[in-house]
């Protein structure tokens, strides 16, 4: 059924996408795509999906994806060069929530619309922002690790690289769900770097300076939760006995989810990334522009609604990963 | 008669500073372990120990292949990205249903290192660029390979048989630590018991001289660089089976590291002095202090400037060892 109701899509979808090409024939439009770096598995995802986008498959949108190699400075100079190249839009998603802002304001200045994706950027130039909201994720895992604690012990958190957004919302999640809860005690909180090998290191460590003392992990991210039940595996303990909980739902995660050693949520990076791109398009086009992605179907009884694609922030939901729904989310 | 004793007594006296500038690392390393045992009680636990150890096995087997270059007054800046590339292809070999033999995999990707680091190897003995230059080179070029080979995703899944070499245990002692202890013997004896190892010095401490008194110096460059490849790959295969997936962004400033092992420990980045033992306890310093400062609390921003100064002050000893002789 799931199966059948994808594939009308699609048709219905490329159908579409190869009926306004032929009635466009001879626009096509210039989009960059201004990421913070394309090493990571997250933004490898997003970016993978932005080309699968019916209309950059049919080439009515020329994408450019530009790798920012985490690097504030080198995001500001790809602003500089689309600029020049007269790109009619951009599609950003900054590796500073600050530094970003400047490199928003000249393209405004320039006249091209810019549609924020992924990660903040503190600038009301934005045309708009698809994205997750991370404050959210980081209330899911820590509710999830507490309840299954009993409400009551003690929890470490892996946090990801300090200042990042992602890793102050997260944050903010798991303090709002923390103050909550009088009896359970953070007994450490320091950064592994989204880094498994990192997490690894610092979670044997923590496992022995506070031996059979910690009951619960919060990982920020999936790779740190990933990398902690390895050194709790290594201790000879059940990574069983203590809930742990990551955010993404990265391939690894989703089979350690299945094999009930951990939970997470699933952050869409597909549909953060089609989304952007529709709502980008929506305000190059103007009202006559119907979305192309299939994410607003999937989303609808999530209550996520594309009104007339010109809010100014687009809110993808998260979908918690469970043993029974694991299967579905593994690559196949 | 006067000139004589006082040259015999500035000799004793430096003997006897070379015996400290010998055994200060030792020193030092004792030291630290007693101030970090009264500071958290589960620091001299068997289990603690374990966990150094464990950790420090990848820069440990990295430090070990960067000592000889740095013998032969080179550097090699590339070990990180060939432990992630040797990683990846020796992964992409033993994941999912289709998993082939830990006897294919690991050779495979043992070769990967050894050839990329042979190639550093000859552009360096034979064309004469700068270490540093060839081996920025391929610190880059390896990086960017590694992303191409799988399209910048990890791969997971490793089989379990491939996994043991990061967390097997034999009795009470983790994998990743003998293939340490094997690394540092055989090493320790190519350099102290061969040779090639007296070679080895002799090329970082004056090459010309070596070259006239008849040694293959070329060859001795060429073979330290694929040496320092071949124990990066080593060290690729162990972090990837410690972590169950092989990651492309594996290992990133990782030579870093390893240089500093080798510097805490005495080397000297000109070239013709140093010791294997020192580099291995320089490796245990690094190691034991992300340890104690972890089981304290510490914040990470500290631990990098607490290892910044102790690496400034291990090269301040070196460069006063060097003005007194």
């Amino acid at each position: 059924m799931r199966f059948l109701k994808f594939a009308a899509i699609t048709v219905a979808l490329s159908l579409a996408g190869s009926a306004s090409a032929i009635a466009q024939t001879k626009k096509t439009y210039n989009v960059g795509a201004a990421v913070y770096g394309l090493k990571g598995e997250f933004m490898q995802l997003w970016a993978n999906a932005l080309k699968e986008h019916p209309l950059v498959k049919d080439g009515t949108i020329k994408l450019t994806i530009l790798d920012g190699k985490y690097d504030a400075l080198t995001q500001n100079n790809q602003f500089d060069t689309m600029i020049t190249q007269k790109v009619d839009g951009i599609i950003f998603v900054p590796i500073d929530i600050q530094a970003g802002a400047e490199a928003v304001n000249k393209a405004a200045a320039a006249k091209i619309p810019v549609v924020g994706s992924n990660t903040r950027v503190n600038s009301d130039k934005l045309t708009s922002y698809v994205g997750s909201n991370d404050v959210i994720a980081g209330e899911m895992e820590a509710e999830t690790v507490i309840k299954a604690i009993g409400g009551k012990g003690n929890v470490v958190i892996l946090e990801g690289p300090i200042g990042q957004s992602a890793q102050i919302e997260r944050r903010k999640g798991n303090q709002n769900v923390l103050a909550k809860y009088k009896d359970v005690k953070v007994l450490e909180m320091k950064t592994a770097n989204w880094s498994r090998a990192e997490a690894l290191s610092l979670m044997e460590n923590w496992l022995t300076a506070h031996s059979g003392k910690i009951n619960g992990i919060i990982g920020q991210n999936d790779e740190m939760a990933l990398g902690a039940i390895e050194a709790v595996k290594a201790k000879g303990l059940d990574p069983k006995t203590i809930p742990t909980a990551g955010i993404d739902g990265v391939a690894d995660a989703v089979r350690a989810v299945k094999a009930g050693l951990m939970t997470s949520v699933l952050q869409d990076a597909s549909a953060q990334a089609q989304g952007s791109l529709d709502v980008l398009m929506r305000s190059i086009v103007g009202a006559s522009y119907k979305p192309q992605a299939k994410l607003w179907e999937n989303y609808k009884a999530a209550g996520l609604s594309w009104g007339d694609g010109t809010a100014k922030a687009y809110s993808i939901p998260w979908t918690p990963i469970t043993m029974s729904n694991a299967d579905q989310f593994l690559p196949k | 008669m006067k000139s004589e004793n006082t040259l015999s007594t500035s000799d004793r006296r430096s003997n006897l500073r070379h015996t400290l500038s010998e055994y200060g690392i030792v020193i030092a390393f004792v030291f630290l372990c007693i101030c970090l045992s009264f500071a958290n009680e589960n620091f001299m636990t068997w289990g603690n120990w374990v966990n150094v150890l464990r950790q420090t096995s990848i820069n440990g087997i990295l430090a070990i292949g960067m000592t000889y270059v740095i013998l032969t007054k080179g550097i090699d800046l590339s070990v990180g990205s060939l432990l992630a590339i040797s990683g990846i292809v020796a992964g992409s070999l033993v994941t999912g249903e289709t998993a082939g033999s830990v006897w294919i995999a690991i050779p495979a990707g043992l070769c990967v290192g050894v050839m990329l680091g042979a190639l550093n190897g000859l552009v360096v003995a034979r064309l004469a660029v700068a270490p540093f230059v060839v081996t920025l080179g391929m610190l880059s070029i390896a990086r960017g390979l590694t992303f191409i080979y799988n399209d910048g995703m990890p791969i997971a899944n490793l089989s379990l048989e491939f996994r043991y070499l990061g967390q097997g245990m034999v009795g009470a002692i983790p994998v990743p630590v003998i293939v340490l202890a094997l690394v540092f013997a055989v090493f320790w004896f190519i350099l102290n018991r061969t040779t090639f190892g007296r070679y080895v010095y002799a090329v970082g401490g004056n090459e010309k001289s070596a070259k006239t008194s008849g040694i293959r110096t070329r060859l001795v460059v060429f073979s330290v660089y694929a040496l320092s490849g071949l124990l990066a790959a080593l060290a690729g295969l162990i972090l990837a089976a410690r972590t169950t997936s092989a990651l492309p962004q594996a290992g990133v400033a990782y030579e870093l590291d390893a240089i500093a092992a080798v510097v805490i420990g005495g080397t000297s980045l000109n070239g013709g002095v140093g010791t294997l033992t020192g580099t291995l306890i320089g490796a245990l310093i690094i190691g034991v202090i992300n340890n104690g400062l972890d089981l304290m609390g510490v914040s990470s921003y500290y631990q990098q400037v607490i290892k910044g100064a102790i690496i400034v002050a291990a090269v301040l000893i070196d460069v006063s060892r060097k003005s007194r002789n």
